[in-house]
C-alpha cells in the first residue's frame, strides 16, 4: 500500500530544491508582509509573488487554492462581521437593518484577500518540501536557540523523523486490524455516536498495543546501534545554503523592502 | 581467536501474576557458558522461552546479567564504557524489520550508526556504499523503506550494521517473519558475509536448514545450552531434538526413518538433501525399480464458492495504480482443503480479502452457494459469518478482557444468544485444544501460539461454513507450527468446513491439502492437485517458489535415471521408496 505524506507535490523545480530552511523563514516574511500590506500596489506585489510561486514550482495552481477549502468557512465569516459592524468612513448602502462603510469595505476585502494569500502562498512550502525534510530544517533552525536552554534540538529533530516514518506503518496496521475486526462482524460504520466510540475499542486497544510494542522494538534496536541522546552525533547530510537560497532570500528582502515603503507613504497620505 | 567469551550467565525477569496479584521471578538463562571463535558461523536452536533472544540481548549490553561474565572481542562488559564499544563490534538484526528502521530513507536509515559514532560525512558515506553493496541493496539507496518487501528490508537492517564495520553480527529470528524469497536473501547475506570477510555470525531461528549451513550449533532448552556441535552431530539425534520441541532437516529425518523403520545403517551425518542424493547415488541403486503409482483423489462436490472474472486495482488512476488481480477465475468446492502459494505481492491476500467482501470490486463476482457477496451489502454481515478470514498474526487483534470475551466477540456482533455464545465458545475452545480454564485468562498473558489459537478460536466460533487462514503457522516454532496444522486439519475432517490456506511452506500445503491454488503477478497460475501441480517443479521456481523438499530429493533422483515415483511429498513415504530402492527391490 502506497501512503502520501502530507501534501508533497514531486517535482524538481528550483523552488523544490531549496534549503528548507529558506522556505520555512521565506514563508515567515512573506506573511509578514502581507500583514504590512494596506495597498493596492502591495497587494499587488504579494499577489504576483503568489503566481509567480506557483509557475516556477510547477505546482497546478489549482491544487494551492484547493487548501482554502477548509478556510472558506472562517473567512465568509470575517468577511460578515467585518462588512456590517465597522461603522466608520462614508456610508455606501443604508437599510433599516444594514448600514455598509466604504471603510467597511476596504478593511473586509484586504482581510479576506490577506487570509486568501496567505493560506495558498504557505502552502508551496509543504508543496515543495517532503515533510523529512521540512522536520530537518526545523531542526537546524531551533539548533542556535536550543542550545540556550536544556532542550536538545536533535532529539527534537529525531522524534519529528521517526513520528514521520511510523505514520504510514502504522496506517497499513490500523488498516489491518480493521478488516480483521470487520471480518469478525465489527461494526464501524453504523449506530449512533456513543455506539460507534463504543466500537473503536476494537481498533484502539490493538493499535495502542502494537505501538508500545513497536516503541519497544525500536528503541532496542536503536540502542544496539549506538544511539545516545547526550552524545553528539554527526550528520550524513548537513543542511547547506546554496547560491539560490541566497538569491530567494534576496528576492523576499527585497519585496518586502518595497512592501514596507510602499506602505509607509500610503499611510502618511 | 575468541570472539564471545560467556561464562555461567544468568538472567531473571518478573513476570506479573493476574490472579495472585504479585510480581514472580522467572528465570530466563540459568547458567549459560558460550563461547563462539571469531570468524564463526553459530546457529541457536530452542523453542519459543527458550532464552535464546534473551542471551543474544545480553551479548549486545541490552540487557545485563544477574551473575555471571560476558567478554566481547576482548572487552569485558561491565560498565557504559565497555557496553557502547561491545556495541560497535557486534551488531544485532531484530525480527520485525518495520521496527528497526529508523529513517525514511533508505541511505539515511543506513548513515543511522555512524552518525552516532560521530564518523565524518566522507566516512559514514564511504560506509554505506560498503555496507549496501553487501547486501545487494545499492540500487534502492535513495528508496522509502516502506515501499520495500520484508525480505528488502531486513537487509537495509543488515546494512544498518554493517556501515558501523562490526565484527560479529546477530540474527534474532530475523528470517521469522519472511517469505522463502526475502529468507534466502537474508541467508545468502549472512554466508557471504562470514566467506568474504571473515564476519562472525550468531543466527537464531527456528528454520532448521538454515541452522544446518552453520559450522556449530548451539540447543538451548529452559536457559540452558544442553548441546553443541556441528549440525551433523546434531541433527543425527532425532528423538532428542523432538523432545526439545524442535525439529531437524528434511534429510535428516528421511534418514532416520529409514534407520529406525527399515534397519538401515545410513551414516547419520546427513543433513542436506545434497548430501542424501549424493548417499544414495553412491550406493548404486537399480535404475529400473517397479513402483505403483497411487491415486490422486480429488473432491468434486458442490461449488461453494466462485469467483469469476475478478479484476482489483489499486489506487486506480492515480501515480499509484497497480493492478492487484487480473481477471481471477475459479472454484471451490465444498469441504475442499485448497492450499494458495505465490510469493509476496501475487495477490494472494487481495483475494482472500476479496472472498468475505473486505475489498470490493466493480470489475468480476464472488459467488457464495451462487449469490454474489460483492454486490450484496445488506447481507455483509451474514456472508462474513459464513466465510471466515483468519488475517495473518492475528493475535494482533486481540482486545478483550478475557479469552471468553475475545471468542463471544464475533457471535455477539452477530446477535447470537448468550446461551448459544457459551456452546460456541467451549466447542471452538475445544477445536483449537485450549481447555475452559483459559476463559477467564487475559489474551495477553498467553504465549504466541496461545494467542494465536485464541484469535483462530475468535473466527471459529461464528460457524463459518468456509474458513480462510493467511498464513496462520508464520512465526510460530516448529512446535506451535504443527499444532496449529493439526487444529486446521482436525476443523476439516470434524466439522467438515471448507478451508483456504494461504501459506508459504510447501511441506505444509502438499501435506494437507486436496487442490493448491498458484497465484502469479495477481493472476492464477494453476489450480490442480497436488500431485499436478508440484510436478511443475521448474515453472514454480520461475516464478519464485519451490517444490516441498521430499519431492526435490525425489526430483533429483529422476534426473539421474532411477524411476522413482514423482508423487511423494510425506517424509513416511520418502523413506519407503528409498528404503526400498536401497534394498534393490
Amino acid at each position: 500500500m502506497n501512503v502520501t505524506l502530507g501534501q508533497y507535490y514531486p517535482s524538481d523545480s528550483i523552488i523544490h530544491k531549496l534549503d528548507p530552511r529558506t522556505k520555512i523563514i521565506g514563508t515567515m516574511l512573506y506573511i509578514a508582509m502581507v500583514f504590512l500590506s494596506n495597498n493596492i500596489i502591495s497587494y499587488g506585489i504579494c499577489t504576483l509573488l503568489f503566481v509567480y510561486l506557483a509557475k516556477v514550482s510547477h505546482v497546478p495552481v489549482l491544487m494551492a487554492i484547493r487548501g482554502l477549502k477548509g478556510m472558506v468557512f472562517i473567512i465568509i465569516i470575517t468577511a460578515l462581521f467585518n462588512i456590517f459592524f465597522i461603522k466608520t468612513g462614508n456610508t455606501i448602502i443604508k437599510t433599516p437593518l444594514i448600514n455598509i462603510t466604504d471603510d467597511g469595505l476596504f478593511t473586509t476585502i484586504s482581510l479576506c484577500l490577506r487570509l486568501v494569500l496567505i493560506v495558498c502562498t504557505s502552502s508551496f512550502l509543504t508543496f515543495t518540501t517532503t515533510p523529512i525534510s521540512l522536520a530537518d530544517g526545523v531542526e537546524r533552525l531551533l539548533r542556535k536557540p536550543c542550545s540556550f536552554t536544556k532542550i536538545s534540538s536533535s532529539e527534537i529533530g529525531m522524534i519529528m523523523s521517526i513520528a514521520l516514518r511510523f505514520i504510514p506503518t502504522l496506517i497499513e496496521e490500523l488498516d489491518k486490524i480493521k478488516k480483521a475486526q470487520q471480518a469478525r462482524g465489527a461494526d464501524f460504520e453504523n449506530g449512533g455516536l456513543i455506539k460507534r466510540a463504543k466500537n473503536m475499542i476494537p481498533l484502539l486497544v490493538p493499535l495502542f498495543l502494537s505501538s508500545f510494542r513497536r516503541a519497544d522494538e525500536l528503541a532496542m534496536a536503536m540502542e544496539s546501534r549506538c544511539y545516545r541522546p547526550d552524545m553528539k552525533r554527526t550528520k550524513l547530510r548537513e543542511l547547506k545554503y546554496t547560491k539560490n537560497d541566497y538569491y530567494a532570500y534576496g528576492v523576499i528582502l527585497f519585496l518586502l523592502a518595497v512592501v514596507v515603503v510602499v506602505s509607509l507613504v500610503w499611510s502618511m497620505k | 581467536m575468541k570472539f564471545i567469551d560467556a561464562k555461567s550467565i544468568k538472567f531473571e525477569y518478573t513476570r506479573y501474576d493476574e490472579e495472585k496479584d504479585i510480581s514472580i521471578p522467572v528465570c530466563a538463562l540459568n547458567g549459560v557458558d558460550l563461547s563462539v571463535e571469531k570468524g564463526d558461523f553459530i546457529a541457536i536452536l530452542g523453542h519459543n522461552g527458550s532464552g535464546k533472544s534473551t542471551l543474544a540481548k545480553i551479548l549486545n549490553g541490552l540487557l545485563l546479567p544477574k551473575e555471571g561474565t560476558v567478554v566481547v572481542s576482548g572487552e569485558m562488559l561491565k560498565d557504559e564504557k565497555s557496553i557502547w564499544t561491545a556495541r560497535t563490534k557486534l551488531g544485532m538484526v531484530f525480527q520485525n524489520p518495520d521496527n528497526q528502521i529508523i529513517a525514511s530513507v533508505v541511505e539515511e536509515d543506513v548513515a543511522f550508526g555512524p552518525e552516532n559514532l560521530g564518523f565524518s560525512p566522507e566516512k559514514i558515506k564511504e560506509n554505506i556504499s560498503f555496507a549496501l553493496d553487501a547486501v545487494g541493496m545499492n540500487d534502492y539507496r535513495y528508496a522509502t523503506p516502506s515501499n520495500l518487501s520484508g525480505g528488502q528490508k531486513q537487509r537495509i537492517a543488515i546494512a544498518g550494521v554493517l556501515a558501523m564495520k562490526p565484527e560479529c553480527i546477530v540474527f534474532d529470528e530475523s528470517t521469522a517473519m519472511l517469505d522463502p524469497i526475502g529468507r534466502k536473501d537474508v541467508i545468502k547475506v549472512a554466508s557471504y558475509l562470514n566467506r568474504e570477510h571473515g564476519m562472525t555470525v550468531i543466527m537464531i531461528t527456528h528454520f532448521m536448514d538454515e541452522a544446518a549451513k552453520a559450522n556449530k550449533i548451539f540447543v538451548m532448552n529452559e536457559g540452558v545450552i544442553v548441546k553443541s556441535g556441528t549440525p551433523s552431530e546434531i541433527f543425527s539425534d532425532v528423538e532428542y531434538m523432538r523432545g526439545l520441541r524442535l525439529d531437524v532437516p528434511i534429510a535428516s529425518e528421511i534418514v532416520y526413518e529409514l534407520n529406525t523403520a527399515f534397519n538401515k545403517k545410513i551414516p547419520s551425518g546427513i543433513v542436506t538433501s545434497e548430501a542424501l542424493v549424493r548417499y544414495i547415488l553412491s550406493q548404486k541403486p537399480p535404475k529400473n525399480v517397479n513402483f505403483e503409482q497411487r491415486e490422486h483423489r480429488s473432491v468434486h462436490n458442490e461449488p461453494i464458492l466462485q469467483v469469476k472474472g475478478l479484476t482489483h486495482i489499486y489506487g486506480e488512476k492515480t501515480a499509484f495504480e497497480r493492478v492487484a488481480l487480473k481477471d481471477i477465475n475459479i472454484e471451490i468446492y465444498s469441504g475442499e482443503f485448497v492450499g494458495i502459494i505465490g510469493h509476496t505481492g501475487s495477490g494472494k491476500s487481495t483475494l482472500t480479502q476479496h472472498l468475505n467482501a473486505l475489498i470490493t470490486s466493480e470489475k468480476g463476482e464472488v459467488l457464495f452457494k451462487g449469490e454474489n457477496i460483492l454486490k450484496d451489502k445488506e447481507n455483509i454481515k451474514k456472508i462474513r459469518q459464513k466465510i471466515g478470514l483468519v488475517f495473518q498474526y492475528p493475535e494482533n487483534q486481540l482486545f478483550e478482557e478475557n479469552v471468553y470475551d475475545e471468542i463471544a466477540f464475533g457471535p455477539k456482533n452477530m446477535g447470537i444468544d448468550e446461551e448459544e455464545i457459551k456452546k460456541r465458545v467451549a466447542s471452538s475452545l475445544k477445536m483449537v485444544e485450549l481447555d475452559e480454564s483459559y476463559c477467564k485468562k487475559s489474551p495477553f498473558s498467553l504465549s504466541g501460539g496461545q494467542k494465536r489459537r485464541v484469535a483462530i478460536a475468535s473466527v471459529l466460533a461464528m460457524k463459518p461454513e468456509i474458513l480462510v487462514l493467511d498464513e496462520p503457522m508464520a512465526g510460530l516454532d516448529p512446535m506451535g507450527r504443527r499444532a496449529i496444522l493439526s487444529n486446521i486439519r482436525k476443523m476439516r475432517d470434524e466439522l467438515g468446513i471448507t478451508i483456504l490456506l494461504v501459506s508459504h511452506s510447501m511441506e505444509d500445503v502438499s501435506e494437507v491439502c486436496d487442490r493448491i491454488l498458484v497465484m502469479n503477478e495477481g493472476k492464477v497460475e494453476m489450480l490442480d492437485t497436488v500431485y499436478n501441480v508440484f510436478k511443475n517443479v521448474n515453472r514454480l521456481k520461475q516464478i519464485g517458489l519451490d517444490a516441498p523438499e521430499v519431492s526435490l530429493i525425489m526430483h533429483e533422483l529422476r534426473q539421474e535415471g532411477i524411476n522413482v515415483p514423482d508423487d511423494v511429498y510425506s517424509v513416511r513415504d520418502a523413506a519407503d521408496i528409498i528404503g526400498r530402492l536401497l534394498n534393490g527391490e
